[in-house]
């Protein structure tokens, strides 16, 4: 008699993760994966229907929690640079709080899962974001522009000093660590080009 | 507690689209199956069926039967 175990499904999540972002999607396989947890293959096909199911409510469930850490306290009402500062912070620490799960979500973005699984979490997003800078628009506090380049300004400074800190190196190859200064230093530019 | 008796599972030979194809109606004619489907995308092209009635060996016998390897998964 087979039974549902929750502790072993997180521990075989965790497992599919780290497995994942370190072989990709190609060379992930259920054998591999049932070897690595101790588990049998019939076991991970108790639990999911295949291995894009697989793949897929983990991307999922981990998309959901990092919308989560995102949008959770994120007001779109607030005025746009108290709004932005949230977002800045709730991102900044999910990504350096949550390495591993950033990674996995990046490979997620440039592959073909993509399709399948961000349209769902990222209502939500669109939702609250669009509605937050619409409305700075309205109150006059920054121009007209395409969301590209609203995104562009607004947060790839962050991707960019984050991307940084994960690598260790800065873009010639020195050490690097982030730290808040440089991440309110660097927010503080961006506001400035932002701002009217 | 729930139990996982009725998920039946087996390795096969089945590893594209044209052979499920093929085995397709044979598994759809069967009113006892809830569901099934089967990983082409992972090496055991695992054979995946929902069913309170179905027996392993009963799988088993239809898919030799169609010229397919077929065993339990264990």
């Amino acid at each position: 008699m087979r039974k549902r175990d929750p502790e072993k499904e997180e521990a075989v999540k965790t497992k599919a993760i780290d497995m994942l972002v370190n072989d990709g999607f190609e060379g992930f396989s259920m054998n591999k994966l049932a070897r690595a947890c101790g588990i049998s293959v019939a076991t991970l096909y108790i639990y999911y229907r295949d291995k894009d199911d697989l793949i897929l409510s983990i991307a999922a469930e981990k998309f959901r929690e990092m919308s989560e850490a995102v949008l959770g306290d994120f007001d779109p009402e607030a005025d746009f640079e108290t709004g932005m500062r949230k977002q800045w912070e709730n991102r900044y620490r999910f990504m350096t709080e949550r390495p591993v799960i950033t990674r996995l979500l990046e490979q997620f973005r440039s592959s073909s899962y993509q399709q399948r699984v961000i349209p769902d979490i990222s209502r939500a997003f669109k939702e609250k974001m669009g509605a937050f800078v619409k409305s700075a628009v309205k109150r006059g506090e920054i121009g007209q522009m395409s969301i590209e380049t609203f995104w562009c300004v607004a947060f790839a400074p962050l991707y960019a000093l984050l991307r940084f800190h994960e690598e260790g190196r800065n873009m010639a190859g020195q050490p690097f660590t982030v730290n808040e200064a440089i991440l309110w230093q660097t927010f503080t530019f961006v506001m400035k080009a932002l701002k009217l | 507690m729930t139990t996982f008796d009725h998920i039946l599972l087996f390795k096969t030979d089945l590893s594209s689209r044209s052979a499920v194809d093929l085995i397709r109606p044979v598994l759809d004619s069967l009113e006892h199956i809830e569901q099934w489907n089967v990983d082409l995308w992972d090496e055991d092209f695992v054979l995946r069926v929902v069913s309170y009635k179905a027996t392993h060996d009963e799988i088993i016998t239809l898919l030799n039967r169609a010229g397919h390897a077929c065993a339990e998964l264990k």
